[in-house]
């Protein structure tokens, strides 16, 4: 490597005397990237372990790779462009913000730049996700002073804006295809969707197909509740929630694939298994009591458990080390919280899903637990 | 008795010394650093040019009880000749041991201090010299030393543990009726039943056993353990070579004039226990003992002190050198390799799968600098049981008090935590400040208190 080292160090010098030294936290990260940093320690210890914010951020770019990998099959080839716009953007707003603040460039845009994606419906036309991103990165990171001090998750947040703000959008669903080779080699594109003059020239050189729009199961399921007793024949099949042969957001719909990158993530540790049970405990016991108590308003909890983003938000959204409590049984509190909110938002109101609401609502509920057990704590060691 | 804490964590670093102690050719000067970790010695006893002997008073320590610091060997004095060393020129053959015994000392502690012993004492808790006058609560010796490397407290018995029963029973003669706590691994080795057999008809002494697991035994954590007030009359720690100085003080009426250090860590030659005067060159050290541009700790890799090349000799009470070597090139895409050979806290380096094994680890960082990410690894491998990522929190926000109801007095500064912080954020020193800073802050309050009280006395005085 000693080559790339001396190239490196070449091209390091317009970026401390020149104008160029703007883009500084660029070179850096860029050099970071390809060379481990060989930094000593001023203080002890002289000896540190070998993990650091790459690796452990990559840790949960690689558990999201199989509902990745799922999405672009059943999808298509429009996943990998919604993918490569938020990565963009999302990446040019973070690169401009650490310039201009002159700090390093933090890794935590390489996890929000894909989840982000991941949590929208596979025909969502292309500047949506740029102003969702940009309002996700810009609002819910960047003004709370970077990654680390933000208290909401960056892509939940995005995600929120676009709901709100563009609800018949964020219901541009794409019917799956599952028969070999699903949608791997088509660009497929909602009818319905509400493309720009950038997206119908995307779509053109990509000579898109159209594909049909279809209702989520989430929507079927509320219909189907009003004959209660008939439900499983209406509603869709747990079979097709579980392999993930639905209509949905590109990363949410198969559970499969979700629970191998959530083994992946709970195996490394980078996942804590706190969140992760609380939520499952306070969705699985209060959807099951709800279900028993008033089986016309509350679907059954078995179903509920793979429908829609409740597992895609659980693994990969709840457990955002930043916007989650720090203390461990705050941990298990806010997962049940986040839990128990959506089995209520998903029965109770107007809205079939509730993971986006629920995860935010639980964002802001985590500096008080902390600060609970925090006290709880101190009282413990006063006496 | 066995005492047993969450946390800690074993650094897999390289080049631990092996067994028996060897002996360094005699150097030519001995250079004293008068800045010797805990004390320093500002008192000059002799003139600059003096001829002493070994064993006498070269300096003393004002703040710590006069201790002394003691000449290894007869020589020339130089005070001026290296900027905070008192140099030892013309050094004398050191002198034939004989095994004749000493008359009694009428005052064993006081001869403690003069012969060098004391220094081997601190305070369980702070970390401090004990006040030689005051009575302790209790006594801590321990035989382990975990953080890599100083002496094993294995090697050391093994040379005599004969004398390390005297001693025991030297140090029993100092105290009333307080307890002394024996400190043991719980593990199994026949060195360790020898000890056990030995020691079996001393009443006054309490096995304690700990894990081998670093920093179980750190004296804060065992005094804890053992339940000893940390508020109430000062709780005395020593380990194996101080039971074996105070053996030779007052067995023996002689001072400790060699100690025995490691050279060991991944930058070590040849990693060993040496038989070492205080003051041995550190130069010496480097050409025969270390590779080459080496950077080398005064102590353990965890909390030692980097030998800058302002100190030129060994520290009086420095248990050993840690040799570590900075990183050689800089791999390509080092962060998401699968990271066979290199071991991690964290479960996300594929050598899980191996199990430990020592590690040529670099000084180096090994990462970037980040804000925290709350990835709680620090509050897993805490011993002291404190949430280190909290205490950050409130300490950036620069909330010292929240910081102190959170325990950052509890932090024991064994470095675990900003060894494992994937933020390479610096812990332990941050911890240390918060510490300082608080009881600074509460030496102030005590003293506005009292000059309070003396004015409502005054004021009382005046009235009546």
């Amino acid at each position: 490597m000693k080559g790339l080292e001396r190239l490196f160090a070449r091209l390091r010098r317009p970026f401390e005397r020149t104008p160029l030294r703007f883009f500084r936290p660029l070179f850096d990260a860029i050099e970071a990237f390809h060379l481990w940093p060989a930094t000593e320690p001023d203080k002890p210890p002289w000896v540190r372990d070998p993990l650091d914010v790459k690796r452990y951020m990559s840790m949960v770019v690689i558990g999201l790779v199989p509902p990745l990998l799922v999405g672009l099959y059943l999808f298509g080839l429009r996943v990998l462009a919604v993918i490569l716009v938020s990565y963009a953007v999302g990446g040019a707003i973070e690169v401009l913000f650490a310039c201009v603040r002159r700090e390093e460039i933090n890794e935590g845009f390489l996890v929000t730049g894909l989840i982000f994606p991941l949590a929208l419906p596979p025909g969502i036309p292309l500047w949506m996700v740029a102003v969702g991103v940009a309002a996700g990165v810009i609002l819910g990171k960047e003004l709370f002073g970077g990654t680390g001090r933000n208290l909401f998750n960056p892509a939940l947040l995005g995600r929120c804006i676009l709901t709100v703000g563009y609800p018949t959008a964020m219901g541009a669903w794409i019917e799956p295809k599952a028969a070999w080779p699903g949608r791997l080699l088509e660009y497929a594109v909602a009818p319905e969707s509400y493309a720009g003059a950038a997206d119908a020239a995307v779509d053109t050189a990509a000579s898109a197909v159209d594909a049909v729009t279809m209702a989520t199961p989430l929507v079927e399921g509320k219909a189907a509740l009003e004959a209660p007793e008939t439900f499983y024949e209406q509603a869709e099949p747990v079979a097709n929630l579980v392999w993930g042969n639905v209509a949905g957001c590109i990363g949410e719909t198969s559970a499969v694939a979700i629970l191998l990158g959530a083994a992946f993530l709970l195996l490394v540790g980078v996942v804590p298994w706190r969140t992760v049970a609380g939520s499952l405990a306070g969705f699985l016991v209060l959807g099951a009591a709800l279900h028993a108590a008033a089986p016309a308003t509350f679907g059954p909890v078995g179903w509920h458990l793979f429908a829609g983003g409740f597992l895609f938000g659980t693994v990969y959204m709840a457990t955002d080390p930043v916007s989650s409590p720090i203390t461990k049984p705050a941990k298990m509190v806010y997962g049940l919280l986040i839990g128990v909110l959506v089995v209520l938002i998903r029965n109770l109101t107007g809205y079939v899903e509730g993971v986006t609401f629920a995860i935010l609502l639980g964002n802001i509920a985590a500096p008080t637990l902390d600060e609970i057990v925090v006290r709880w704590r101190t009282r413990r060691l006063e006496t | 008795m066995h005492l047993k804490r969450q946390g800690g964590y074993n650094v897999p670093l390289a080049g631990r010394p092996a067994s028996p102690t060897e002996t360094l050719p005699e150097p030519d000067a001995l250079f004293l650093p008068v800045e010797s970790g805990r004390l320093t010695f500002t008192d000059p006893a002799v003139a600059d040019g003096q001829t002493v002997r070994a064993g006498e008073v070269l300096a003393r320590d004002p703040v710590h009880f006069d201790v002394p610091l003691l000449a290894p060997r007869g020589g020339t004095v130089r005070l001026d000749a290296v900027e905070g060393h008192v140099v030892l020129e013309d050094l004398a053959a050191p002198e034939e041991e004989q095994g004749e015994q000493g008359p009694p000392a009428p005052d064993p502690r006081q001869s403690l201090l003069d012969l060098g012993a004391w220094a081997f004492l601190e305070d369980a808790y702070t970390g401090a010299v004990p006040d030689p006058a005051a009575a302790p609560s209790a006594v801590i010796v321990s035989t382990v030393r975990l953080e890599p490397f100083g002496v094993r407290g294995e090697a050391m018995l093994r040379e005599g543990l004969s004398a390390f029963s005297r001693g025991l029973e030297r140090l029993q003669g100092l105290l009333e009726y307080q307890p002394i706590y024996l400190v043991m691994p719980d593990v199994d080795s026949p060195l360790a039943d020898e000890v056990h057999e030995r020691l079996r008809g001393h009443a006054f002494l309490q096995i304690v056993t700990i894990p081998l697991r670093y920093p179980m035994d750190d004296f804060a954590l065992i005094a804890r353990g053992l339940g000893l007030d940390p508020g109430g009359a000062p709780v005395w720690a020593l380990r194996t070579e101080g039971v074996l100085a105070v053996d030779r003080a007052l067995t023996a009426s002689r001072p400790t004039l060699d100690v025995l250090a490691t050279v060991g860590g991944p930058a070590a030659r040849r990693p060993r226990h040496l038989r070492l005067p205080a003051g041995y060159p550190l130069q010496t050290i480097r050409s025969t003992d270390v590779v080459e541009d080496a950077r080398l700790v005064l102590g353990g890799a965890m909390t030692g002190r980097m030998a800058d090349d302002a100190v030129r000799g060994m520290p009086v009470g420095c248990p050993g050198l840690t040799a570590l070597a900075p990183m050689r090139g800089r791999p390509l895409f080092g962060w998401i390799r699968p990271g066979g050979s290199r071991q991690s806290y964290s479960r996300t380096f594929l050598s899980r799968l191996r199990g430990a094994f020592p590690e040529r680890m670099p000084t180096a960082l090994r990462g970037e600098r980040r804000a925290c990410i709350a990835c709680g690894l620090c509050e897993e491998v805490c011993p002291a049981g404190i949430m280190p990522h909290m205490v950050h929190k409130y300490l950036y926000q620069g909330l010292l008090d929240d910081a102190e109801r959170l325990g950052v007095d509890l932090c024991v500064g064994c470095g675990l935590c900003a060894y494992v912080c994937p933020s390479k954020i610096d812990l332990r020193a941050q911890f240390l400040q918060a510490q300082q800073d608080l009881a600074e802050e509460r030496r102030e309050a005590a003293e506005a208190a009292a000059a309070a009280a003396a004015k409502a006395d005054a004021q009382e005085g005046a009235d009546a």
